[in-house]
Parts: C-alpha cells; structure tokens; sequence
C-alpha cells in the first residue's frame, strides 16, 4: 500500500507541480493588479455600467464587485481558478486507473500481491492527496497575497466561505473523473473530455444567470448550487448543496470501486 | 479441492460473444512442471489472466493453493511469479529500480538476489526501462518473477526474445527451481520447450483442451518432419514403416514420420545420403495428427 502510494505521487509530481505553479502564479498575478486596477476608481464604475446587465450577471459581478479586493478576486477565483484546479484534479482522476490500461502496466500492478480494492484505494488516496494539496496551496497563497496588497479590512469570512465552495466543487469534478474514466474506453483521450464537462457546465452556469427564460439549464449544471458573489451581503456556505455535492463525490467513488472491482483489465 | 497447488473446473471466458475459453479443467500437483501448448489465439493467455484475477470468469472455477482464485488474489498472488508473454513495465525507471519497486510489494522481496541474477542473465540494471531491447526486458520480467521464492511460476511463452545462450540460463534457472519443489506453468506455443522441461501438457485449441497427456507419450506420437537430399536420383526405396505424404523432387525427398525415432533412424542409416533434415512440425500438424488418428 505505502509502495504504490509513494509510487503515485511521484508519477503525479510532474503534472502537480506544473499545475500547482500556474493556479499560484495565477493568484498573485491577479492580486498585484489590484492596486491599479483600485486606482481607477470612477472609470471602473463607469466601465461596470457600459457592460449589458445579462453579460454582467453571467459573469457573477455587480457594482460592488470591484470595490473590494475580495471582490475583485472573486470574479477571478470563480472563473479561472476553480477550472483550472477543476481540470487538473478531474483530468488526473480520469486518468489514475485508465493510465495503467492505457501504458499496459495495468498486469504488473495487478498481479502484484494486492487486492482489487487496496489498489483503489490507494489511488484515490494518493488522488485527494494531490488535489487536496493543490487546493489548499492556492488558497495560502492568496490569504498571504492579501495580507501584502489589501490596504483594507478583508472579510476572511467571505474569503473562507469562497474557497471552501471552489474546493467542493474540485472535489466534485475530480469524482466524476474516476467514474467516467470505468465507463469509457481508457484508450479515450481524457483531456478533451475533461475541459468539456468543466467549461460546458461552466457556461451553462453562466448563460442561467443571464435571463429568466434560461434559468433552467443552471440546474444541471454545478456550479449553479455554489456561488462566488462576495459582494452579496447575504453571501453565506452553501450547506446544504455541499452536503449534496460531497454526497454524489463519494457516491461516484463507490460506484467506481464496485466497477473496478469486476472489471476485465485489458492487455 | 484442496489437494492441489492449481484447479480449474469448468473454467469459461467470453468477451461479449467471442470466446476466450471454455470449461477448462486443469489439475496441478505440486512440484510438477506442466506445459499448456496451443498455437497463437486459442486462449493460453486468457486462462491465464483468468486464474491471476486479471479477467472475470464468465462461469467456472479457479483455486489456488486450495483457495478461490478471485476472492483471496492478494495472498495468493503473494506466492506466484508470473512472466507476461507481453511485457510493459514503467517508463523513467531503470531496471533495478523496477525490480526493487516489484520486490517491495512482497513479505519475502529478495532485494539481494537482485544483483546475481542480473550478472546470471547479463542484465545492465543501470539501463532505462525504455531503452531496452525485447530480449533485455524479458529478462528483467524473468528475474522479478523469482525474486520473491514463488511456490508456483506462471509463464506465458517465456522465451521470447532470448537468445539460445540465455535460453538455456533461462531453462537451468528453472531446472534449480523444478528441485526447489516450485510448482511450474509453462504456456507455450513451442512444443520443444515443453518437451524439454515438463512431465505433463495440456494442449488446447480454440479454446477449449483437446488433450492432456504425458511429454512421453506425446513424444512417441510426435510426428516428424524428414527431408532427405540422396546422392542419386531413385524412386525404388522403401520408405520406413509410419511414413505419410512422401514427396519427391528430384534426389530429395520429404515424407512425414510419426512412430519410433530409433526405427526411423535405422532406416536412414541404410540410406546413401548428401544431407539430412529432421524437425518438429508445426503446431498445426501436430492437430492435424491428432485429429486424423
């Protein structure tokens, strides 16, 4: 069990790491423009109002938005980085079972002496291992990014309430990953499905927001049941669409356990 | 159940409709060294992967070591070394580092034979897995498969690649294994091999055996393949007693021999030969054989 979980976080480095790099960088690019982009002031706010309210609403801002540092960072953690990190933790669920098909390794592993389970197991432990790392990181960094840039009060609160709706979120795509990766051929090029599902349910989201008439398509959509709008004043933990989300995550995984588990590994 | 090191009853594979095997029942003494011959795609591999808890049997039974193949994998894989008749292995290792990562997941991983074995088989162990040669990651599957002391070794067409000097390394190493008191599968499509190791073989064909025997019995039913260059163009010759399809061109002649060898040779030596040539059959006319007696 520790040998094949030591194994998988090192074969996950490389593309951790790289990913890690980008969501951080990513973070502290956003925050250091801050300061600027405060400096704007009134044109902003004149810019804010040009913008057609559907396109606005889509994009979950108001005129608050940018009047914060939070706020402005809201609009950039609830696009880029909840799929950015989603793709990374989805793309590296689909892939930790169907990779060893795929490169034929699946019969060393296999006739190694570990059951079934104890190498899913293993894989999901090493998986949450590196997206809960990947997570966590990302936030760090943007907690010390704004204790360096924001010249005023942050509303941790908020600010915890945000992260925690983009890690379940994450949690939630990586799940879906693994059990999409047992129904399809694992010759599949997992990638392209990935960016799919995420920026599909992604823009579903969005267009719900902008009109009465499609507000029904958020419904199938993630996205719709967690949100990033700091500037609401009622902004607040989604409890119960998290209970429900981290619910259907671990469902996924039981279901992919049970599968992998009678499945014909091929050669 | 329970006597034996292996038992299948009934053992069944289908892929969707296509079949793989079909009621296979195999017993396995310990100690024995038991061949499974069949010419390519007719389901050595997949009887394999089958007892190894890599495929789902449709029906049918597997045990090992007196226990239920598919519901204790773990422990019984603990005592089995197995050489894939394809081999992948991790890319970015090199050879020692995947034999040291396939010893950890033993109780018993015989790091220090590692070394030996590798200068036994001329193996560089410093080489990148992907940067050896077919015949050179043969024998990194073959020195991972006994690292472990396994109690059964499961080989599927274990040869490939090896050159004749490593195939006989190869075969020595399963000789001190044989007096061990190892329990050896042999999968084969080359009956010499079998002939050459094992008391006992399955031969099986489109899935299902057609027929398991004694190598000496199998032996004296061997047909040969004789071809014969004589210094003088004759056709009045007597061929020996169990001769079939002769053929002429010319001074050569080719004929098939099934029977005796010591009869067969007695004859030839009578013969005023340039050159002679005796060989196995195909696989294929060695089911032709059995089918037409």
């Amino acid at each position: 069990m520790k040998t094949l979980y030591l194994k998988e976080l090192k074969r996950g480095r490389k593309a951790f790491f790289i990913w890690t790099a980008i969501v951080i960088a990513f973070t502290v690019m956003v925050l250091s423009i801050y300061p600027f982009m405060e400096g704007m002031g009134d044109d902003l706010t004149n810019m804010m109002r040009n913008i057609p309210d559907e396109l606005r609403k889509a994009m979950g801002m108001d005129e608050q938005t940018w009047g914060s540092i939070l706020g402005f960072y809201s609009t950039y953690f609830g696009i880029y980085i909840v799929l950015l990190t989603g793709i990374y933790a989805m793309s590296t669920g689909a892939t930790i079972l169907s990779k060893e098909e795929k490169e034929k390794t699946a019969e060393f592993l296999l006739t190694r002496p570990l059951s079934r389970q104890s190498i899913f197991t293993t894989k999901m432990v090493s998986l949450y291992t590196l997206t809960l790392a990947i997570i966590v990181l990302q936030a760090i960094v943007a907690a010390i990014s704004f204790s360096v840039a924001a010249e005023t009060a942050v509303d941790w609160g908020n600010f915890v309430t945000m992260h925690i709706h983009g890690a379940v979120l994450i949690l939630f795509f990586t799940a879906l990953g693994v059990l999409l990766s047992l129904f399809l051929n694992t010759k599949t090029n997992f990638m392209g499905l990935v960016f799919g599902i995420i920026f599909g349910s992604y823009f579903l989201n969005a267009i719900s927001k902008a009109t009465e008439e499609t507000e029904w398509m958020g419904y199938m959509s993630p996205f719709n049941y967690v949100d990033f709008n700091v500037g609401d004043p009622n902004y607040s933990l989604n409890s119960w669409s998290i209970v429900v989300l981290l619910v259907l995550a671990m469902s996924f995984i039981l279901w992919a356990a049970s599968r992998y588990k009678n499945r014909d590994i091929a050669d | 159940m329970g006597e034996y090191i292996l038992e299948t009853k009934d053992l069944t594979k289908y892929y969707g409709k296509s079949r793989g095997i079909e009621d296979v029942s195999l017993k396995l003494k310990k100690g024995e060294v038991f061949g499974f011959i069949g010419p390519n795609g007719s389901g050595k591999s997949t009887f394999i992967r089958a007892i190894l808890g890599l495929i789902i049997p449709t029906r049918g039974q597997a045990q090992l070591f007196g226990v239920d193949a598919l519901k204790n994998g773990a422990q019984i894989r603990e005592k089995i070394g197995y050489i894939p008749s394809e081999i992948n292995y991790y890319n970015g290792m090199n050879a020692k580092e995947l034999l040291r990562y396939s010893a950890r997941f033993y109780k018993n991983g015989g790091l220090d034979k590692i070394d030996q074995l590798a200068s036994r088989f001329e193996l560089n162990l410093e080489k990148d897995i992907e940067d050896l040669s077919f015949g050179n990651k043969r024998k990194v599957a073959l020195i991972q498969s006994v690292l472990h002391e396994p109690e059964l070794l499961i080989l599927d067409e274990p040869t490939g690649g090896l050159d004749p000097l490593m195939q006989n390394r190869f075969f020595e190493l399963l000789q001190e294994e044989h007096e061990k008191g190892t329990t050896i599968f042999f999968s084969s499509h080359i009956l010499s091999e079998i002939q050459r190791i094992c008391q006992r073989a399955a031969i099986i064909k489109e899935g299902k055996i057609v027929k398991e025997e004694d190598i000496q019995e199998l032996m004296k039913k061997q047909m040969k393949n004789c071809r014969l260059v004589f210094k003088e163009k004759t056709k009045n010759i007597n061929l020996p007693e169990n001769a079939q399809n002769e053929n002429w061109v010319d001074n050569k002649l080719s004929f098939e021999y099934v029977g005796p060898v010591s009869n067969l040779m007695e004859w030839i030596a009578k013969q005023d030969l340039l050159d002679v040539t005796i060989e196995e059959p195909t696989l294929e006319n060695i089911f032709m054989n059995y089918y037409e007696r």
